[in-house]
């Protein structure tokens, strides 16, 4: 008996001495809640720059947050690693192509319930988050075009202006393709655009704008098939192809090369007239790795219409998130005009939100704050992962001459409609 | 008082739980009991596991649905598949003939030569490609051949010669990618050929070589038949390492171009992590399974086959 009374006040001491108010008493802290944050690197030193921002959060609610930078290569396959398992994080970060796979999952949170009518106004890119019947995202990384950059003294050189149309193009890439040490050899090339990228992220700049140009997308509009294969798809395809089979102006390893590399290794060294990249790379690469070259920036070519990439990616409360209202409030103090001035002033980029000044590459401001609508982030659609990577490796046959453009797009395309149609 | 307990003579004695007695008993169970309880959670259960998910269409997150044979039917459709299939046996069918021989050849030379100061370098030379990391070998390798700076490209430049494209010409970029993996693979068959050549009693050879035998003979009709139990280790292992193979062309290639360099193992990878599409993906492993399997019961029947042909 008195065994059990002894047993019976020792649990009743302990509770007393553990619990919430006793351990304050004992001057510990009580376990503060905690949000996990997963980020892919938008530039160098990204947790440097961001832990400042985060720990303002940390402050004004009595949290902590764990900021994960994860590198791009294998960064949606580290969310579904952390979904899966319970270790995903509370708020992250997710590009168009992703969103259609984790929204199905239900691993992402439709935002509509919290946002207020002065959200709207403050976001500029929040019509972005639009999707799938839902509003699963917040605008942080936007207006970073993919563009045709051009070598201006090769240009000067052939006597040519800048192109404007697909005509000007291939006559100015045709002409700047030659052999100039006189060798036998061409070392100096109309495009140095690069088909070796391993997945489809190079379908931003090799694809999408040729596409929109010809007046063509990818999908219907009711999103349960798509459109790329029709005739102003074909064109476009036939277009790119016949850059290497009809006029010879790529230079002989751009089935090996991606185009960041292209850019590296060809334009940045003065052997090529047109590259093409997103136009951060301008500031990035160019202006860094090769300060002499001189350089300037079409965004879009015209054919039956204007059109480039250029992404909107997002910040996503995910569903797993345990404090949905603090993880939210943690996404709307990083998209603050504050937060995002001081973050740009590092990472120079086009404004988030309204009231922040423009920090990005002054030489681009013109072009971002007037072209709105030339450059365009993707639709998305179900499936996206699968179709582009299916598109991709097509587009990359047709390039090694194993298909026609036709067929290359056809086959995908019927791949696309046999999962779009599941 | 004390608590005694008195045994009758017709009863027996209480049997207590004794660890010296079980361990006496099923000593051997107690042995292989550990490792067989991993073998079978890590090893067996996922097998059945990947058979029930095949009939799903699990995505990694969701509760798995049954589908049926869907993922199957899938199969003959998808002509990535396809590719994967037809690139995986080329890569095996090359690689494994390639590097058994010339790590045998390698073994042969070395061990004849004896020790001295150039074996002891090749050995080494030849071991390194065997403890790097495969992901530093390929960007290593993609350096080394991507694009017209690269410095073997500089270097058939300089000697006039047309300069492939090594990892974009969809007619070669498999074979490139066959002649990296012999080289990373060779240097560890070789240890493995050493240790059997090492094993081959003198006296065997000695006496051939007393009848009157050639370098040739006592190869072919004493070394070799020797030397069969390696090979057939080495050969089944290359067969296995080939129809595994990923990370190489994973970050050299992806695949690519196109479907070039698609095989079974990325093809699984990609639909598995980047589609999402696990179910999809398990059927793809069986298929994978199927073939290993195969190739196993074909390696065991070898080995009863030849068993103690000379010894």
């Amino acid at each position: 008996m008195k065994k059990i009374l002894a047993l019976v006040l020792s649990v009743i001491l302990l509770t007393a001495v553990t619990s919430t108010e006793a351990m304050a008493f004992w001057g510990k802290k009580e376990k503060k809640e905690k949000l996990v944050v997963w980020l892919p690197p938008i530039g160098e030193n990204d947790k440097v720059v961001w832990e400042p921002i985060l720990k303002e959060y940390e402050e004004a609610n009595n949290v902590d947050v764990e900021l994960e930078i994860i590198p791009w290569e294998n960064y949606s396959e580290k969310y579904a690693a952390g979904i899966a398992s319970g270790q995903g994080p509370d708020v992250g970060y997710m590009y168009a192509e992703m969103f259609p796979q984790f929204i199905e999952m239900g691993a992402v949170e439709d935002l509509t319930p919290y946002l207020t009518k002065e959200d709207y106004e403050k976001y500029i890119y929040i019509q972005h988050g639009k999707m799938m019947g839902g509003m699963y995202g917040l605008g942080i990384e936007a207006a970073n075009p993919a563009v045709i950059y051009y070598n201006k003294d090769i240009l000067a050189s052939i006597g040519e202006d800048v192109p404007v149309t697909w005509e000007d193009f291939i006559r100015c890439a045709t002409k700047a393709t030659k052999d100039t040490d006189k060798d036998g050899k061409a070392d100096q090339w109309g495009f140095s655009q690069g088909w070796g990228a391993p997945y489809f992220g190079d379908l931003n700049w090799n694809w999408y704008g040729f596409l929109w140009q010809a007046g063509g997308d990818i999908f219907n509009d009711d999103l349960k098939s798509v459109r790329f294969n029709d005739k102003a798809g074909v064109k476009a395809a036939e277009f790119l192809r016949d850059l290497k089979f009809k006029y010879d102006v790529l230079p002989p390893y751009y089935m090996a090369q991606t185009n960041k590399e292209m850019l590296q290794t060809t334009f940045g060294p003065g052997k090529s007239l047109f590259s093409i990249f997103l136009s951060s790379a301008a500031g990035e690469i160019l202006d860094k790795s090769f300060p002499d070259l001189n350089y300037g920036i079409i965004l879009s070519l015209e054919d039956e219409d204007k059109g480039t990439f250029a992404s909107v990616d997002q910040l996503v409360l995910m569903s797993g998130a345990k404090d949905k209202k603090l993880a939210f409030g943690l996404i709307e103090h990083m998209l603050s005009t504050e937060s995002m001035t001081k973050f740009h002033k590092h990472h120079p980029r086009a404004p988030i939100a309204v009231g922040e000044p423009y920090q990005g590459d002054p030489r681009l401001q013109k072009m971002i704050e007037t072209q709105e609508g030339v450059y365009r982030p993707l639709v998305v659609g179900p499936h996206g992962v699968e179709i582009y990577e299916y598109l991709w490796k097509q587009l990359q046959m047709m390039m090694a001459g194993e298909k026609s453009a036709k067929e290359s797009l056809d086959e995908a395309a019927a791949y696309s409609n046999r999962l779009l149609a599941k | 008082m004390q608590n005694v307990e008195i045994l009758l003579i017709d009863e027996k004695p209480k049997k207590r739980f004794c660890i010296k007695r079980l361990a006496g008993k099923g000593k051997p169970y107690g042995f292989i009991g550990p490792l067989s309880l991993l073998l079978f959670t890590f090893y067996v259960i996922p097998i059945f596991l990947s058979i029930y998910f095949s009939f799903t269409d699990y995505n990694i997150i969701k509760k798995p649905g049954f589908i049926g044979l869907s993922n199957y039917r899938d199969l003959l459709l998808d002509e990535t598949f396809k590719a994967s299939i037809k690139n995986t046996f080329i890569f095996t069918l090359g690689v494994v003939p390639a590097q058994t021989i010339f790590s045998l050849f390698m073994a042969s030379w070395l061990v004849s030569r004896g020790k001295s100061r150039l074996t002891e370098f090749v050995k080494g030379a030849m071991f390194i490609p065997v403890i790097s990391s495969m992901v530093l070998v390929s960007i290593v390798w993609r350096i080394l051949l991507n694009g017209e700076g690269s410095p073997l490209n500089m270097i058939l430049n300089i000697l006039n010669i047309t300069q492939p494209n090594w990892l974009g010409d969809s007619s070669i970029v498999l074979f490139v990618l066959m002649g990296i993996t012999v080289w990373k693979n060779t240097g560890y068959f070789m240890i493995l050929y050493i240790a059997g050549l090492m094993e081959i009693p003198k006296n065997y050879t000695e006496a051939a070589r007393v009848d009157g035998a050639g370098r040739w003979r006592v190869f072919y009709h004493i070394t070799l038949p020797l030397l069969k139990p390696t090979t057939i280790m080495v050969v089944f292992l290359g067969m296995v390492w080939s129809l595994q193979t990923f990370d190489l062309i994973y970050t050299l290639t992806g695949g690519g171009p196109g479907n070039a360099s698609m095989t079974l193992v990325l093809h699984i990878y990609n639909n598995a992590f980047k589609n999402f599409n696990a179910g999809y993906a398990m059927t793809i492993a069986n298929i994978l399974l199927f073939f290993s399997a195969m190739a196993a019961i074909v390696q065991k029947s070898f080995l009863k086959k030849e068993k103690s042909e000379v010894y």
